[in-house]
């Protein structure tokens, strides 16, 4: 909690395009041309396109670091992660790292929304899951990444590629849950997340 | 020139003008801030929107106008699959209202003028705004004579559909009235213009259109190129999607010289080509206000700082979007507007303070569908080094991909356009 507030007041003091340590472009300069895509301070209207504010430090800086090196699969982002050092990606990672986690809104085509008897099963198959998304998803610690509130059908489009794609990189924990779950169990567990704010 | 727009501006607005006068001096925010800072952006598109909320996010105090001719914008981003029913216009259709929640003052008018000299810009209705520095992003203006016989008068009977919203509505109405047999012929512009790869993608999106309603059909595309934008990843798009698609290279004689409204046919020094549904997207330079105001060269677009925006023809004026010449082969896409818009606050934002220009990042994302679920990308991100815009990284998609792929990459084209909306109008 105290690192978190840390990182948060860094932003504030730094402004938009401040709180770079290095030459070149500043923190924001670099973040905000994510927001083209990722919304308004990373916060996506988009169905398909993860909302990244808030996200923890550790797992945005790991994800932009797999892209860059082709570890993890992608369509664009591999190509993108590529343009920034090291230190640019850590400065990106904290940007939004010290957003705040805002759900949704105003998108004109609405993503499929939440069947409630799809989350009420999905909450009992989640069981195992919360063992590290904690608190309905809501909990992040440095590596877990929030799941709570964030697009149906990112999640269920993630969620099919971590179960049916062999090489999809995840912890060796999560594969066993994965494995465990069926397609429909999996579909379940993606509507009670995503049913979380 | 000043003269002649003057009079030209005066003869416009005639008799309103003593009406028109006494309210513009009331609703003239930019009056009334005294000793702030005033930044007057013309043009409310990808580039203009996001400068002005940029601006006003960094620092709140900058008195920010935005000065737009329409009173809706239509996007012309996704704006082909509506030519072959796969979308409404209603959903590329915005509204400006949002921009006073920013704090921006939106002024739905038309600039006909700028003064560097006394830092002003005039508009249509006799309105006239003092700025301390000047955000320029009009898009583009066709060059209608260009080729021989079309005109924008022609451009209601042979659409050209690059400004979405009634134009993109009569290319629906004449795909879907042409015969099954006839050819659906488009004219593709010469370089530079507006979204590179935009006549590759309507080509191959009218063609599964063709495949399904009339398979006697195919498209022919006239080209004065000898190559595209993405165009490995188009052919081998549309062979694999086995789309009936003819593509004539400047090379092989495709770039239409003449074009016969009456007959409905386009000429090449070769041969004619003749149909009933005929897209022509003309040549393109600079929006008018740039070409009237000086801020082009004889390319016909507007030469800027590359790491600023600000234009190296007039001071204090910054020139972004589809209007200004980037290097490094940013094209001309409402990804890089809004890329661009950003660096330019940047650089006005460090200006007003007395600072050194910032850095800039340049980032580009197009997504380009060849049916409802084969999208294709391109993506890139450049920086300034050894004073020069150079790409550090992106590509095309992969030349082989799954057909899962495809389909994801046609998803986040709509996930895409979604987000870089919200960031301009809500
Ligand atoms: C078919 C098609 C598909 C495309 N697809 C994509 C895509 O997938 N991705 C992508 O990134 N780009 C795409 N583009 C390109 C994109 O539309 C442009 O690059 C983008 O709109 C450029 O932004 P801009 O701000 O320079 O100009 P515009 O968006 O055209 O905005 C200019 C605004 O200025 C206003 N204006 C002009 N003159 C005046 C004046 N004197 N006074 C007041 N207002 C004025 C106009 O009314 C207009 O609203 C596509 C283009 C086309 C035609």
């Amino acid at each position: 909690m105290r690192k978190r507030m840390l990182v948060l007041a860094a932003v504030v003091v730094g402004g938009l395009w401040g709180g770079a340590a290095v030459a070149g472009p500043t923190s924001g300069m670099l973040s905000n041309t994510c927001d083209g895509c990722h919304g308004p301070g990373g916060v996506s209207p988009g169905p398909y396109m993860p909302s990244i504010a808030g996200m923890p430090y550790n797992f945005l800086k790991q994800m932009m670091t797999e892209f860059m090196k082709d570890e993890r699969p992608s369509t664009i982002m591999s190509r993108i992660a590529k343009g920034y050092s090291d230190g640019e990606i850590d400065e990106i990672a904290k940007h939004f790292a010290g957003l705040k986690w805002g759900v949704n809104n105003g998108a004109s085509v609405k993503g499929k929304s939440v069947d409630p008897d799809k989350a009420e099963k999905g909450k009992s198959l989640a069981r195992e899951c919360e063992k590290c998304h904690e608190d309905g998803g809501k909990k992040q610690d440095e590596d877990t990444p929030r799941m709570a509130g964030q697009w149906l059908d990112y999640l269920q489009l993630k969620l099919g590629e971590y179960k049916n794609d062999e090489k999809y990189p995840q912890p060796k924990k999560m594969k066993t849950q994965i494995d465990k779950l069926s397609v429909e169990d999996l579909e379940a567990v993606a509507h009670y997340f995503a049913g979380q704010k | 020139m000043y003269d002649l727009t003057r009079r030209h501006f005066v003869k416009l607005t005639g008799g309103l003008a003593a009406a028109g006068l006494a309210s513009s001096f009331v609703a003239n925010p930019a009056r009334a801030a005294e000793g702030k800072k005033r930044v007057v952006v013309v043009g409310g598109g990808y580039g203009g929107v996001i400068a002005a909320k940029y601006l006003r996010k960094v620092d709140p105090n900058i008195v920010v106008t935005l000065i737009e001719k329409e009173k809706l914008y239509y996007s012309c981003p996704l704006s082909n699959p509506i030519i072959v029913g796969l979308r409404d216009l209603k959903v590329q259709r915005w509204g400006y209202d949002n921009l006073a929640k920013h704090g921006i003052n939106f002024i739905q008018d038309e600039v006909l003028e700028i003064d560097v000299a006394k830092r002003t810009v005039s508009t249509a209705k006799n309105a006239s705004f003092s700025y301390d520095k000047l955000v320029v992003a009009p898009g583009v203006e066709f060059k209608w004579d260009a080729i021989e016989g079309y005109s924008e008068k022609v451009s209601e009977k042979i659409p050209h559909g690059w400004k979405a919203g009634p134009q993109t509505l009569l290319l629906q109405e004449q795909l879907s009235a042409m015969k099954d047999g006839d050819p659906y012929i488009i004219v593709a512009p010469p370089n530079p213009y507006r979204c590179p790869p935009g006549p590759y993608e309507r080509a191959g999106l009218v063609a599964w259109y063709l495949k399904k309603n009339k398979p006697r059909s195919k498209v022919i595309i006239l080209d004065p190129k000898d190559k595209f934008a993405k165009q490995g990843l188009f052919i081998n798009g549309w062979k694999e999607l086995g789309f009936n698609i003819e593509w004539v290279s400047g090379n092989d004689g495709g770039k239409v010289t003449r074009v016969d409204a009456n007959n409905m046919s386009v000429h090449t020094e070769m041969q004619e080509y003749k149909s009933s549904a005929i897209n022509l997207i003309p040549p393109q330079k600079a929006g008018k206000i740039a070409q009237i105001s000086g801020l082009a060269d004889k390319t016909g677009w507007c030469p800027v700082n590359q790491k600023t925006f600000e234009s190296t023809i007039h001071k204090d004026v910054y020139v972004i979007g589809d209007a200004c010449t980037v290097t490094g082969e940013i094209p001309k896409s409402g990804f890089a507007a809004n890329s661009e818009a950003k660096i330019a606050a940047a650089a006005i934002h460090a200006s007003f303070n007395g600072q050194g220009e910032p850095d800039p990042s340049y980032v580009n994302t197009c997504y380009s569908l060849l049916s409802p679920d084969y999208g294709i990308s391109v993506a890139a991100v450049w920086a300034y080094r050894n004073n020069a815009i150079t790409k550090v990284s992106g590509g095309v998609s992969p030349e082989k991909a799954s057909a899962v792929f495809r389909k994801q990459e046609a998803m986040y084209a709509e996930s895409w356009y979604q987000s870089i909306m919200a960031e301009m109008f809500s």
